[in-house]
């Protein structure tokens, strides 16, 4: 599974929403339940199941899903790994 | 601004001021994230409004039938709602985030016959429609065609509908505005408004905000909240006052850039978004041109100090603080421009209103010790009545007075300083939780065996939700299962429910009957002195 499709996973299950497709450009102005209570289930979601932590100051760069996936390959090393 | 006797107010709020000559004053600037702005005149919300309540007409839905908007901030929802008001249904909003479970208790409760919502929210109500035998019709806003008998286009209803809509005298005792609230026991409660309640909602923008026909007011309230709509939709455009609404999330760039590109003169916040911005880059340090805004009013939580002495430094502004709640529908208690202002303080009492410290007996308590703090009734905008639940509701005056909830105390000089609740109920960023409700959600957990939930001191968001659960014995605690209680509360109730801290004990203490001693777990929490521990369970 590539890291897009992980994230659509995690995505789906954060938001209660099978039908979210997200891309590079998704910000939380495009899914109506991103609010910042969400955000913070987004983020502990992510760091339980892709095994990594975030930095507060990471958190406070991301704009996007693009943002969040570099991030993300940053901390893994290899980008869109197989996870 | 009453004529005629006509208390409605979808009309004042809109044909009431095209006929005082305003019809092609910009009413709404709304602000979609990535589009230009789009201006609505209060004759475009007078035609638009008109339609929707001719839909309503259509679909044999009138007075005393209700409707519920389950939608994000978006023109419908300020429609609809006054289509709704005009044509004397009682409308109720809920926060776009809610989940099926929150939104089944009030759907279910105040037995709404029609919702309005969008098709990515839809799914919540479908899983949960055969619990709710009363609702009648479903109308989406982002579906050009009906998608069922009963699942329904509001653009295409709203393109077959007349702009010509004659609203029907209304009395002032006539329902209008649904807010559910929680308590610390049981389900949420409807909150139960009147059209009469207008008149406070308008006297405070007037004399505490000091709202004028110039004025660019922006409200950043959600609509599920009842600043949303007292202060977000009503209050403002009753007298004919302009009004930014940002469809985007919370953006500290974005929002000064919106203050200094819409000229916004007024602004209407909370501590918690307010404490968001202290975190971020100076707004004059950014370059934004903030020289347009007089004054900036807060409500949701004390203000801390510390907040009003940022704004002073960085704004160059006072921040008034205001205090209400879901139940009083409009400002009781507000620092305002031209009185001091007494940081910590929620301010003194606005014009007709009549607060006291009380005990629990409804006995005076002398100027500086702390007490329940309680409202004189007889004021416009006091609520009518808990929904179904008259007990609970006589539950809460004695005498003349009306108890609030909050603890307080007045000084000799009549400010009022917030100094907790009396009963267990949250507030975390504004928003009431009942900790009850989030127990029982836990409770739905195969895993888990008992619940506990307190409040817990939080810098940035006031109160944050603690969570204390036991296992069965066959699970075990897991970094795992607790992303999976997180995302549980979040996806039944909302994730403004969700616990901040979650901590997986071996006991809940309860007392001989039974009862969860939520005060011992936070006296634990916090180190505190747990205090007469008598009535424990095998204490």
């Amino acid at each position: 599974m590539n890291l897009l499709a992980a994230l659509t996973d995690i995505f789906k299950e954060v938001f209660d929403d099978d039908e979210i497709r997200i891309t590079a450009d998704t910000t939380s102005d495009d899914i109506d339940a991103w609010d910042s209570f969400s955000h913070a289930n987004l983020i502990v979601t992510i760091e339980e199941r892709l095994g990594i932590r975030f930095e507060m100051q990471e958190l406070l760069s991301f704009r996007n899903v693009g943002d969040l996936m570099r991030c993300i390959e940053g901390k893994s090393g290899r980008p869109s790994q197989i996870l | 601004m009453i004529v005629n006797g006509q208390y409605n107010i979808g009309h004042i709020c809109t044909t009431l001021q095209c006929e005082r000559g305003l019809g092609e004053k910009t009413a709404m600037r709304w602000i979609a994230p990535a589009e230009d702005p789009v201006a609505y005149s209060f004759r475009d919300l007078d035609s638009q409004s008109n339609r929707f309540a001719n839909v309503l007409a259509s679909l044999g839905a009138g007075r005393g039938d209700i409707l519920f908007i389950f939608l994000p901030k978006c023109p419908p929802l300020f429609l609809a709602f006054l289509g709704a008001l005009k044509r004397q249904l009682v409308c109720g909003t809920l926060f776009a985030n809610f989940g099926e479970d929150a939104i089944r208790d009030r759907l279910g409760d105040s037995r709404a016959a029609l919702v309005l919502t969008k098709r990515s929210l839809l799914k919540k109500i479908e899983r949960i429609r055969s619990q709710l035998p009363h609702l009648r019709r479903i109308l989406l806003v982002d579906v050009e065609e009906d998608l069922c008998a009963d699942v329904l286009s509001f653009p295409a209803l709203m393109r077959g509908a007349s702009s010509s809509f004659s609203t029907p005298r209304t009395s002032p005792r006539t329902p209008s505005v649904l807010h559910y609230t929680s308590g610390s026991t049981g389900k949420p409660k409807g909150v139960l408004h009147v059209h009469e309640s207008l008149s406070m909602m308008a006297a405070t923008c007037r004399e505490v905000m000091g709202l004028g026909a110039q004025d660019v007011f922006w409200c950043t309230a959600d609509q599920g909240w009842v600043t949303g709509t007292s202060y977000g939709i009503m209050g403002p455009w009753s007298l004919g006052v302009t009004q930014v609404h940002y469809g985007g999330k919370y953006d500290p760039r974005r929002w000064y850039e919106i203050i200094e590109k819409e000229k916004v003169s007024v602004w209407y916040s909370a501590p918690t978004a307010l404490r968001m911005l202290m975190r971020e880059e100076s707004p004059l340090a950014a370059g934004c041109d903030l020289s347009s805004l007089k004054r900036i009013f807060s409500v949701g939580e004390p203000l801390n100090p510390e907040v009003i002495r940022w704004a002073k430094r960085e704004l160059k502004k006072d921040i008034f603080d205001t205090w209400f709640q879901t139940e009083t529908g409009a400002i009781m208690i507000a620092n305002r421009p031209g009185t001091e202002i007494r940081p910590g303080s929620m301010g003194r009492a606005v014009g007709g209103i009549e607060p006291a410290i009380l005990s629990d007996q409804g006995d005076p308590i002398p100027d500086g010790a702390p007490g329940n703090l309680c409202l004189r009734t007889g004021f416009a905008s006091m609520f009518e009545t808990y929904l179904n639940n008259p007990g609970t509701y006589r539950q809460k005056f004695v005498g003349e007075f009306y108890f609030t909830g909050d603890t307080a105390i007045r000084d000799a000089d009549g400010y009022f300083w917030f100094k907790g609740r009396s009963d267990d109920v949250i507030n975390t960023a504004g928003h009431l939780l009942s900790p009850f409700e989030i127990e029982s959600t836990l409770l739905e957990m195969e895993e888990i065996a008992e619940s506990a939930v307190i409040g817990a001191p939080d810098g940035t968001l006031f109160e944050k939700v603690v969570a204390f659960v036991l296992l069965h014995p066959q699970y075990l605690p897991s970094r795992e299962l607790e992303v999976r209680i997180r995302l549980h509360v979040a996806n039944r109730l909302s994730p403004i429910a969700t616990p901040q801290e979650l901590m997986f004990v071996d006991r809940v203490p309860k007392n001989n009957s039974g009862k969860i001693m939520r005060r011992v777990l936070k006296a634990r929490y916090l180190g505190a002195d747990e205090g007469d521990l008598s009535t424990l369970e095998d204490g």
